[in-house]
């Protein structure tokens, strides 16, 4: 159905290479699709080995789709392959990444045999590929020159460096993690390195890719070469993808997808979208996210550089209950009719947040959405003067409304504390700066900002356990705190893990250690992984999930009375640690309003101007 | 440290309005902290109450983008004068005036002044990079240079090519601003010979060098101020209340002082 859908370029690759598709298993055509997308991406890896990239992008598809019988054996190979070396991981109580790599590529290898006949449906991809390799080309060089070009797209920002990058260079292609978002004709939304123009014809493949796999009534899902995982997502009219060398496991990479399509509905609203898609199938969203990109770029940096997102749980500042309390009372008493949260942010980490209470017995406010708030003030430094009232969508609150934000720093200038009260009521921004002013009054009376100014993150060597470098402790919701935000607390990262390239090691690890926890298909409760600079643990209880980095000379045993201590002393400062019990108010005397698909909101997302644009 | 100072009561609203990366924050931004940097796109709307001599202005700076364009209306709401942006070095951003923005304005003030603001003018005019500003006091002139590098000689203005490189074509001139001006005035059924005049409302201006950025600004102020003047006197007047003046009254500390 979606082909329908598709414009001149991809609807045709579709087509010629369907007829081919009947007599052939659909795995080897797409095999060579995506070879060629390799070549296309990876000339490199590509050229150098060009069969043994087919081979091994092709074992993947077979674990995503049950394609053909041939590949579901292949299939039930590579995870028999994986329980074993699972297996082996729990009673030798060591690996390192090498072994990981060294099991792709067995899998890799088998798959080779299952490979190869691919000239004939792959000839028509190989000269629209090199269409496209030469348009890119040309518009790379164009769209840099001409000043006419740029005043003849007015919605496209001012070009901001990485937008500048030569997408036909080897630096780009060197890039950790792209991500591209796509809209199902195939037009560019937004690349995170590269401008979207110059991309459009590489976005073009990918949807051909996509599309492709779905005129077989399948949904690609990954693609696997030596070097570069190809993740895909699919979400409503919006196709997102992420070709990522950073060895995540695609659950991982597709979560990090998610986190993108929430901030764009976070913008949008999916209602709008939808609609939007409805009417033109080949509308260009730019025309609409345009000046957002900045937000999505702040977002993906901080999915690199924060753990928040891997644990889908939200970090709050250590703050003496006292103090949090108190805060929280200024925010509670400082409260106007359709106001649903009011949030206290210092330095991007959580101080407090108190909920209206209808709000909170429908639903909770999820990390995610908290996370993309968090981000939407982390990447507008525009925000620092002045205060702001804008729309904004909680997409895993209600996806189709807007909420109003109000948005102020109560430090100006150092601008490290700042205020977000969100209320439903499009035209009530007088009113909730008026409690603004009110909280910030009662700060001033408590002294609030320089007790604020005071606080900091904590140390690891505050828990007193030698040969324990780091940690990162998420508690699950148990029933004292049934409906709680989920945060989880780290300390800060301290040496050697204090330089930017330390840090992303560390957190690779984490990745790594919690790609294994929380495997699909085997996961586990406790790995012990002796890596080569350090020693980590991680533990996933009913409780708790935890991860720990250790000096590399520890002991198992010393790990675990480590652990018990640490538990111990999380336990003792739990209350400073966590938002224990996020107060409420009252501010709706209909308690409708402020629901789930409240009415006025569906109002909102309607009038708000998108209808103009159809 | 916030200025606990008693709470002000905004008199009187402007807003500035225009297509995307006109340079409507950079504006507003050189004007009240006499810089230019680098803005990210703005997010919704932003509020600044600006103290002008006694009485306090509010100004709602928009986003351009469309995404934002069902809010516009509400920016405009009981608004005593508009400024309407655009990019002399872009055409569409004038038109896109004329198709986009005009009709938000339905909800200001019926007695509201407009004005029309082509920025970006140092592109195309090298007088422009001189940011003195003959009709107003200049004492912070002197750290209103910026990266680009002020021309030391007053180069005639034919030389479209100087300083910093290039200079751009400029696609709007103050003709076809004056002629969108007077279509305005016939949009909002006002009269032309009882309103402010074309060249008094038109304005070319650099947020990247300060020209003629305070004289737009003082400009408005002071033809608003009859407008305050008016409402007060209504407000003593009549002991009705007026509901948008109450909302208006749940405001706000001034945050720049007196200019």
């Amino acid at each position: 159905m979606e082909r329908d859908n598709h414009q001149e370029g991809e609807a045709q690759g579709v087509k010629i290479s369907d007829p081919p598709s009947v007599n052939n298993p659909p795995g080897d055509n797409l095999a060579t699709s995506l070879s060629l997308l390799g070549n296309h991406m990876f000339p490199d890896v590509a050229e150098r080995n060009d069969g043994a990239s087919i081979s091994k992008e092709e074992t993947p598809v077979s674990l995503c789709s049950d394609v053909t019988a041939e590949q579901q054996s292949l299939d039930a190979e590579l995870h028999s392959n994986q329980v074993t070396k699972l297996e082996t991981e729990e009673t030798e109580n060591s690996e390192c990444f090498n072994d990981v790599c060294t099991q792709q590529s067995d899998g890799g290898s088998e798959g080779a045999a299952t490979d190869n006949d691919q000239s004939d449906s792959g000839e028509f991809v190989v000269t629209m590929l090199a269409k496209a390799k030469l348009e890119e080309q040309g518009i790379g060089v164009k769209g840099r020159s001409s000043p006419l070009l740029e005043a003849g797209t007015q919605e496209s920002p001012a070009f901001m460096s990485h937008r500048d990058e030569d997408v036909t260079a080897e630096s780009w292609r060197q890039h950790r993690k792209h991500v591209f978002v796509l809209s199902e004709a195939g037009k560019p939304i937004y690349s995170r390195y590269g401008s979207e123009e110059a991309l459009s014809s590489t976005m073009g493949v990918m949807m051909a890719l996509v599309s492709f796999v779905q005129s077989g009534d399948n949904i690609i899902r990954s693609v696997y070469s030596e070097e570069h995982t190809v993740v895909f997502l699919q979400k409503g009219p919006l196709v997102l993808v992420c070709v990522s060398s950073s060895r995540q496991s695609e659950r991982q990479l597709r979560g990090e997808l998610l986190y993108v399509y929430y901030q764009i509905i976070s913008m949008l609203t999916q209602a709008s979208i939808s609609r939007i898609f409805e009417h033109k199938k080949n509308y260009d969203l730019r025309r609409l996210l345009a000046g957002s990109e900045k937000i999505l770029d702040g977002l993906l940096n901080l999915v690199d550089s924060d753990p928040s997102f891997l644990l889908a749980a939200v970090h709050c500042l250590p703050l003496a209950s006292s103090l949090r309390d108190s805060l929280s009372q200024i925010l509670q008493k400082a409260i106007t009719p359709n106001l649903v949260f009011s949030i206290l942010i210092a330095n991007n980490q959580l101080l407090t947040i108190v909920q209206e209470k209808t709000v909170i017995e429908d639903t909770r406010l999820e990390p995610a959405d908290v996370h993309l708030l968090l981000n939407l003030i982390g990447a507008s430094s525009a925000f620092q003067a002045g205060e702001i009232w804008t729309p904004i969508c909680l997409p895993l609150f209600n996806p189709d409304c807007y909420f109003y934000a109000y948005i102020s720093y109560l430090d100006p200038p150092e601008c490290t504390v700042c205020l977000l009260l969100l209320s439903t009521d499009k035209e009530a921004f007088y009113a909730v700066a008026e409690c603004k002013r009110k909280i910030e009054e009662a700060m001033v009376a408590q002294n609030s900002l320089s007790l604020i100014a005071k606080v900091q993150s904590y140390s690891v060597s505050q828990v007193g356990v030698s040969d324990l470098r780091h940690f990162m402790y998420k508690p699950f919701d148990v029933p004292d705190n049934y409906r709680q935000l989920t945060q989880f607390t780290s300390p800060e990262m301290e040496a050697p893990y204090s330089s930017e390239e330390e840090k992303m090691r560390l957190l690779d690890l984490y990745r790594y250690m919690h790609s294994r926890i929380h495997s699909t298909s085997r996961p586990l409760k406790l790995i012990y992984h002796v890596a080569e600079r350090e020693t980590l643990l991680a533990w996933v209880t009913s409780k708790f999930e935890l991860y720990t980095c250790f000096s590399p000379l520890v002991t198992k045993a010393c790990a675990i009375t480590a652990i018990t201590k640490l538990l111990r002393w999380i336990k003792k400062e739990e209350d400073r640690l966590f938002i224990r019990y996020p107060p409420k108010y009252s501010t709706t005397p209909n308690p409708s309003k402020s629901s789930r698909g409240g009415k006025s909101d569906q109002q909102d997302a309607t009038d708000n101007g998108f209808l103009s644009l159809l | 440290m916030p200025e606990l100072s008693k709470m002000k009561k905004p008199d009187v609203k402007v807003v500035l309005l225009g297509d995307m990366n006109v340079g409507k924050t950079s504006l507003l931004h050189r004007y009240t902290e006499r810089k230019f940097k680098d803005t990210i796109s703005t997010v919704g709307g932003a509020f600044f109450l600006k103290q002008w001599g006694p009485y306090n202005i509010s100004i709602w700076d928009t986003a351009g983008r469309e995404q934002f364009h069902g809010l516009g209306s509400m920016y405009c709401r009981g608004a005593a004068a508009i400024i309407l942006t655009y990019d002399v070095t872009n055409w569409q951003s004038l038109s896109e005036l004329e198709e986009r923005f005009l009709s938000l304005t339905d909800t200001a003030n019926h007695d509201c002044i407009y004005a029309l603001v082509g920025n970006k003018v140092d592109l195309t005019d090298p007088k422009a990079h001189q940011s003195q500003d003959s009709d107003v006091a200049s004492e912070d002139r002197t750290d209103s240079e910026d990266m680009r590098t002020e021309p030391q000689l007053p180069t005639p203005p034919t030389s479209p090519a100087s300083l910093s490189g290039v200079m751009l074509q400029k696609q709007v001139t103050p003709e076809d601003a004056a002629a969108l001006y007077g279509r305005i005035l016939r949009y909002k059924g006002l009269d032309e010979t009882s309103s402010q005049p074309a060249e008094k409302m038109c304005f070319e201006t650099s947020a990247k060098t300060g020209y003629n950025v305070d004289s737009l600004f003082e400009a408005l102020f002071d033809l608003v101020l009859p407008s305050i003047l008016r409402q007060r006197n209504e407000n003593q007047e009549s002991p009705t209340v007026d509901l948008e003046e109450c909302r208006g009254s749940s405001n706000k500390r001034a945050k720049s002082s007196c200019c």
